[in-house]
């Protein structure tokens, strides 16, 4: 079942006089619990494509489903709301409160949704020992890592449960082992609880942990490659790479 | 080239640029305001006496009232050497008796004056070689002393709609007589005497006139032109020596010097008020250009990058200061000298004598305000640019807002807290009781909150962590987020938090001290103004009054009042002049009552006491300056030589900023010979139509005797508003520091959402509402609000205290501290409200953040 779809998705910007197809007709579903990566070339509208699923802007075409709901077209507060129970997202610069605790920064969503973080606490502990920074939830993010900023955001998203995850370049501000290290949290996340994950990214070391891959280029699906017959990383990576040289030539 | 890059960045920013500027706008436009207005009031006292005295050099006057000047003393005058020439003067206060009488009490910081009318007796040959009189029509007196005709100031006479040939009729001791007008002087140099209200008329008819033949009341002296300031008052000991203690030599500006000293105490006040101002305009300068650095950072990276020095970029950030220290400060004159005309209103109200003609803009004022204003803005804009010249070249492509932990914020509440603890220290300990501009006091005060400033980054998570549980519950979780974003740029945000703390501190000193005072102020008066109508003549009145108008219809009581000038000596020091009030011991108490400092004094047993004389109730600013205590000896220059009286009780009494004795109406005829009264205090039936026996009074004795009848309830209305209209300028200036220090926060909280924008976007994103990041930056003002609001009550009532005690030490006046709840209330509340308000617009703008743009802002 499609927690996730689209119906004829465009989105139009404008600069100037000069008016901008970001994306033009993309029609995408993702299945629950499955693990979806966005690949493409700078302007292909993978980013675009990320934040219209996420409700942070608006199509100029088109619709998108959450679990069969169209919400693309929803106001500012009950999109917002969407977002906050509904959706989990993780930003390439951690975007993380530095005045508060690792532990805080991932109970924040339900701080945002009026909650009493306490009385999740079993759940927030669970997210930590994923994570692997249960002994680090009192530092605050200037006495973390990158690698453990970001997996602090990942647990973030994670603690209200969300339909689906959004993760746009998650790895791009990382070293190649934090960033490794982050995917592999993604995947087992999509295997352990079964969480649906969109990954956007440039990187085919970081596409590879995915279910699939959809490519995009000037704001049009170009192809899909299922990776799931393929158990080796490096023999995923190497698929990955031989589409894109296809598709980039 | 700089300069141009300097008001490039100006001109992108006019409304913000305005709005930093504005506190030291107000504080400049406040310094000049204070000095033109002060220039002005002194003016108008000194020139009052020194103008009024023209080239005298040196006054003989009888020590007390009952003394006169004779042919014999002018002898001895005259045999002095360097004495040029001896000129006798009469003077006679009287009445032009008119229909009404109701209205023409007039009330001053000085004291209530009835509608009186001075003469001065003069010799016409003499007098224009020491007092330049500018006749606008007819004639100046002639020759013959003995004729009885009068020059009047032409502003008075058209008053009174006299013109020049009229006879007109005063009230004398024996009763109405005519002088005839035969010229009109302007109202400048000896026409300002006595508001104007003045005339002269020859000597001799004076002295008939006023029952007063062979007798002067004063003699001014006109020393050689080669007498120098140590020749004068070698010639002012030796004269003095000469006629011994029934006669003072003085100089003839002492007395305007003793009021403006009254009132200088009151512009004090108000100088310190504008420091603070400035001081909190300091704060807002700062936060501007913290601002602007924190804005510009890419732009300074991107010019150190091609080649600009450090120097260069401080140079441009400081001249980018200096500009907007002229622009501000220029807006300060103007808004100053505007705002002069203003003050001088106010203030010629509370002296009684208009200003507003006088206001000419001392040279040397608009240098010092300018001064202060431009020093104020570099200083405020310094730590920042150093700031800006540490801007490194790669800032230009790194993350910005980075939190700076510099020496400030770590070790500076050591400095801070030693600060604080000396300044305490030294306020209360008081080493200057005596310093005459509180100069080292407000420096002290400064000291104080120079260290709260300090102390405050690093206790700022400690109030933090104290108030979050509010603001939880008050904004929820948004609350909680917002009250933790505190902690951050703590530099900028201490300054904040300090402003309105200062503000607040301020309005608060200014409430209890006010509210001390006042307490004090209405108690006393509700005394002093006892009783139902206030009876007030400008000529002196017989003593038999009192009982004639106890049989007035509907009157229960009426007491008698007189005021005399007298000298007493001090337990230490030398003599000092004051005021002797004597008082009917039989009848005061059946129109009113006397407030004594110490409760268990039965009244009835200190009045009889009075009663039986050679006693005396002393004020309590007296007591508190002396350390007078009942059953002290107190010893009074009278009649008879120096006598010493004792003290039979301390009372509440501000009568002439306290100066003042009570005793009866026996001492007074027997040790100063005087039987006459000034004032009456009525008391009518309860069931009496009070103007029905104002009328009754006024038909039967108020022609006669020129009397003013006032309701005391009107009276003590019009004390009120003189004293709340004083007061006001207070609270004005209190409350313009409040205002500065919120366009701080205004400030403040643009440049943090500014600084977090990705942040917000962030929050957003992941699922914040809008309504939510409003209430977490109303959150963030709240705090702001309530830990500078509260650390200011603290400040607000510890100054308060040492003020008082201050006060007390200077002054005498012992005020009882009380703590206004209303101030505390409504300080915290402008505290609360005003940081809420600034933080509006700054939370719209937080709100409306686009979280695309924010969340890829890189």
């Amino acid at each position: 079942m499609a927690v996730l779809r689209t119906n004829n998705l465009h989105k139009q910007y404008q600069l100037g006089e000069v008016g901008i197809n970001a994306l033009s007709g993309i029609d995408f579903a993702v299945d629950s619990g499955e693990f979806v990566a966005i690949m493409g070339p700078s302007g292909s509208g993978k980013s675009t494509l990320l934040h219209l699923l996420g409700g942070l802007d608006t199509p100029s075409e088109g619709q998108i489903l959450l679990s069969d709901q169209v919400f693309s077209d929803l106001p500012d507060r009950e999109m917002t709301i969407t977002r906050r129970r509904r959706i989990g997202f993780v930003f390439q610069f951690f975007n993380l409160l530095p005045t508060l605790t690792a532990e805080e920064n991932i109970s924040l969503p339900l701080m945002i949704d009026g909650q009493q973080p306490e009385k999740f606490q079993g759940r927030i502990d669970r997210l930590l020992f994923l994570v692997g920074l249960e002994d680090r939830r009192d530092h605050k993010p200037d006495q973390l890592s990158g690698g453990e900023q970001q997996r602090v955001a990942l647990a973030r998203a994670l603690v209200t449960e969300p339909e689906i995850l959004l993760a746009d370049e998650p790895t791009g501000n990382l070293d190649s082992k934090a960033g490794a290290r982050v995917m592999s949290l993604l995947r087992r996340s999509s295997d352990e609880l079964g969480q649906t994950v969109v990954v956007v990214t440039h990187d085919p070391r970081a596409a590879a942990y995915a279910d699939r891959v959809v490519y995009l280029r000037d704001g049009q699906q170009q192809e899909a490659l299922d990776l799931s017959s393929f158990q080796e990383l490096s023999q995923r990576v190497r698929e990955i790479m031989t589409v894109m040289e296809r598709l980039e030539t | 080239m700089l300069l141009k890059l300097s008001l490039r960045s100006i001109q992108q920013h006019p409304l913000r640029t305005l709005l930093s500027i504005l506190g030291i706008t107000i504080g400049v436009a406040a310094i000049l305001a204070l000095r033109i207005t002060n220039q002005a009031s002194i003016q108008a006292i000194t020139r009052l006496f020194e103008e009024s005295s023209g080239r005298v050099d040196l006054t003989i006057s009888p020590s007390n009232e009952d003394l006169n000047l004779t042919e014999t003393t002018i002898r001895i005058a005259e045999n002095f050497p360097d004495v040029e020439l001896v000129l006798p003067v009469v003077e006679a206060r009287s009445a032009i008796p008119t229909e009404s009488t109701e209205s023409d009490l007039q009330l001053s910081f000085f004291g209530i004056e009835g509608g009186a009318f001075l003469l001065h007796g003069i010799d016409p040959l003499l007098e224009p070689q020491v007092r330049d009189y500018e006749i606008t029509a007819g004639r100046f007196l002639g020759d013959d002393l003995n004729v009885y005709e009068v020059v009047l100031v032409e502003d008075f006479a058209s008053d009174e709609e006299i013109v020049l040939g009229d006879r007109i009729e005063i009230v004398t001791p024996n009763g109405i007589e005519r002088l005839r007008v035969v010229g009109l002087m302007a109202r400048q140099g000896p026409g300002q005497i006595n508001n104007g209200n003045f005339g002269v008329i020859p000597i001799m008819a004076a002295q008939q006139i006023f029952n007063r033949v062979g007798e002067f009341d004063r003699l001014d002296l006109l020393l050689t032109e080669s007498s120098n300031s140590q020749a004068v008052e070698a010639l002012r000991t030796a004269l003095q020596a000469r006629l011994g203690d029934k006669y003072s030599v003085t100089y003839p500006a002492n007395q305007g010097q003793r009021m403006s000293q009254m009132l200088f105490n009151y512009q004090i006040g108000l100088n310190f008020l504008s420091g603070i101002a400035l001081f909190v305009g300091a704060f807002l300068i700062y936060n501007a250009f913290a601002m602007t650095v924190v804005e510009r950072t890419r732009e300074f990276g991107m010019l150190r990058t091609v080649g600009m020095t450090r120097n260069q970029i401080l140079s441009m950030v400081l001249l980018e200061a200096l500009a907007m220290g002229i622009l501000g400060s220029a807006l300060g004159l103007l808004l100053g000298i505007f705002g002069a005309r203003g003050l001088a209103g106010l203030v010629g109200s509370l002296i009684g004598a208009p200003l507003t003609a006088d206001l000419d803009v001392p040279a040397g004022a608009v240098i010092l305000s300018l001064a202060v204003g431009l020093i104020v803005t570099l200083l405020g804009a310094l730590m920042p640019s150093l700031q800006a010249s540490r801007v490194s070249p790669i800032a230009a492509l790194r993350v910005r807002g980075r939190s700076q932990n510099g020496w400030f914020s770590r070790s500076g509440w050591k400095l801070g807290l030693a600060m604080l603890l000396v300044s305490t220290a030294v306020l209360f300990w008081n080493p200057f009781p005596y310093d005459p501009q509180f100069i080292l006091g407000s420096l002290t005060v400064f000291l104080m909150f120079g260290g709260v400033t300090l102390l405050m980054p690093s206790t700022i998570s400690l109030w933090e962590k104290i108030t979050r549980p509010l603001m939880r519950l008050t904004f929820r979780n948004s609350g909680l987020i917002g009250s933790k974003n505190i902690q951050r740029s703590k530099i900028r945000t201490t300054l904040t938090t300090v402003a309105l703390l200062i503000g607040v501190a301020m309005i608060l000193v200014v409430r209890i001290m006010i509210g001390s005072l006042s307490g004090d102020l209405l108690t006393w008066l509700d005394g002093y103004f006892g009783g139902d109508i206030y009876a007030h003549s400008s000529i002196p009145l017989r003593s038999e009054l009192a009982g004639q108008i106890s049989g007035v219809a509907g009157v229960v009581a009426a007491t008698p009042i007189n005021y005399y000038e007298i000298e007493i000596q001090p337990p230490t020091g030398d003599p000092e002049p004051l005021l002797f009030m004597a008082i009917d011991p039989a009848t005061y108490p059946r129109v009113t009552q006397f407030v004594f400092s110490d409760s268990a004094v039965d009244p009835l047993a200190a009045l009889s006491r009075l009663n039986q004389g050679d006693a005396v109730f002393v004020s309590s600013v007296m007591a508190e300056k002396y350390g007078y205590a009942p059953g002290d000896a107190l010893w009074i220059k009278t009649n008879q030589g120096w006598k010493d009286f004792e003290v039979a009780a301390v009372v509440v009494d501000f009568y002439n900023q306290g100066m003042v004795l009570t005793g009866s109406r026996h001492d007074l005829r027997r040790y100063f010979r005087s039987n006459e009264i000034s004032t009456l205090l009525i008391n009518i039936q309860d069931d009496a139509d009070i103007s029905v026996v104002m009328d009754n009074i006024d038909k039967q004795f108020g022609q006669r005797y020129n009397l003013s009848l006032v309701s005391n309830t009107n009276l003590r209305e019009d004390i009120s508003t003189l004293l709340d209209q004083a007061f006001s300028m207070f609270d004005v200036m209190a409350v313009l520091a409040v205002a500065i220090a919120s366009l701080g926060i205004v400030n403040t909280l643009t440049m943090n959402i500014l600084e977090r924008r990705r942040e917000i976007g962030m929050l957003r994103a992941i699922g914040m509402t809008r309504g939510q990041v409003v209430r977490m930056v109303l959150a963030e003002a709240g705090l702001m609000g309530l830990v500078g609001g509260g650390i200011g009550l603290g400040f607000g009532i510890l100054l308060s205290r040492i003020f008082l005690s201050g006060m007390t030490a200077m002054s005498g006046y012992k005020l009882d501290f009380i703590v206004p709840l209303g101030g505390v209330i409504t300080s915290l509340i402008v505290a609360l409200v005003v940081t809420q308000v600034a933080a509006l617009y700054p939370a719209q703008k937080a709100a409306k953040t686009d979280i695309l743009a924010a969340i890829q802002y890189e």
